[in-house]
């Protein structure tokens, strides 16, 4: 019985393993004749290749994500292939999350809190601050510094760093949960540093919110 | 009786392959089958990986998703929302699967 079972389960197995093949002859086939994708199972693609002008074809299957949108707003390329399912974050090219509103529930201007080269907050600036934190509904925090273009990039990225620094020790004191602090020096700026109000306007510390 | 009860759970397996399964063409962006619907109606929960970063997780009935979650500045959020390999929230609200998920 065993015998006759693992026969048959051969056969079957072999059956399936010629229509596999056939499949893909067909698709090959299908790719080397039909420019474009096709609509229905061994789809093929062709290509412009972009640097040579010559055109390259693909074997591929179409497969056209819907978005969805996380509870922070930023978007995510979701399909689902029948029983399977996928997801992973709309990035642009740079890596940064394509979102439709943001999380940043607190902008410092550094003007306000510290003295130029300062990473000191007086004790007003702190009181301030902690009323934030205290009256904030979120679950934890991000901080983030950062400065304008004037001085070198290292001196703004440890001058940034060392303001978000400040800050978060002001969210810790209130029990408020910190999850990263981080100083972006003037890489990220928000305005043009060519102004005056540009400038004042890089002059940052943000504080992310996560709920 | 053996033979048929094979048979039923064989109709019943391709039967579930057809709703769930089959050729559904390039468009992936909807949920077919027993709980239909536009993906962009899932509903999402944290699961924290064993760094205590946090992933977007999502179990609808037969599919599952699992997505990062970002800052927007594009680095990972690792917000302490719960302990590591913990998931949490209402990430098995949104099927409406009546046989339910067996996992």
């Amino acid at each position: 019985m065993a015998d006759i079972m693992t026969k048959a389960l051969r056969a079957i197995m072999k059956g399936a393993a010629i229509a596999s093949l056939g499949a893909i002859a067909i698709a090959s086939t299908a790719s080397a004749q039909q420019y474009g994708y096709g609509t229905a199972t061994g789809i093929a693609g062709a290509v412009q290749g972009v640097a040579t002008g010559t055109t390259r074809t693909v074997l591929g299957e179409r497969y056209i994500p819907n978005i969805w949108v996380d509870p922070d707003g930023c978007e995510h390329w979701v399909m689902d292939d029948g029983v399977e399912g996928y997801m992973t974050p709309h990035t642009n090219r740079q890596g940064i999350p394509v979102c439709r509103r943001g999380n940043v529930c607190g902008v410092m201007n550094s003007d306000q809190f510290f003295a130029t080269d300062s990473f000191h907050i007086s004790g007003a600036g702190k009181q301030q601050l902690a009323n934030f934190f205290r009256s904030s509904s979120a679950s934890a925090y991000i901080i983030a510094g950062h400065t304008d273009s004037r001085a070198s990039d290292a001196y703004n990225m440890r001058l940034s760093y060392n303001r978000a620094a400040s800050v978060a020790n002001v969210a810790r004191s209130t029990g408020a949960r910190v999850a990263d602090v981080r100083g972006y020096g003037e890489r990220m700026p928000r305005a043009s540093n060519g102004t005056r109000q540009g400038m004042a306007q890089n002059r940052r510390v943000e504080i992310i919110c996560i709920r | 009786m053996k033979f048929a009860k094979l048979t039923l759970a064989m109709a019943l397996v391709s039967g579930l392959a057809a709703c769930e399964g089959g050729q559904i063409g390039p468009d992936k962006g909807l949920d077919r089958g027993f709980d239909a619907k536009d993906l962009s109606q899932l509903r999402a929960g944290i699961w924290v990986d064993p760094n205590g970063c946090d992933h977007w997780i999502i179990d609808d009935g037969v599919e599952g998703y699992l997505s990062a979650r970002l800052d927007k500045y594009g680095k990972p959020v690792c917000s302490g929302a719960a302990p590591a390999n913990v998931a949490t929230g209402p990430f098995k609200g949104g099927s409406t699967f009546a046989i339910g998920d067996p996992l």
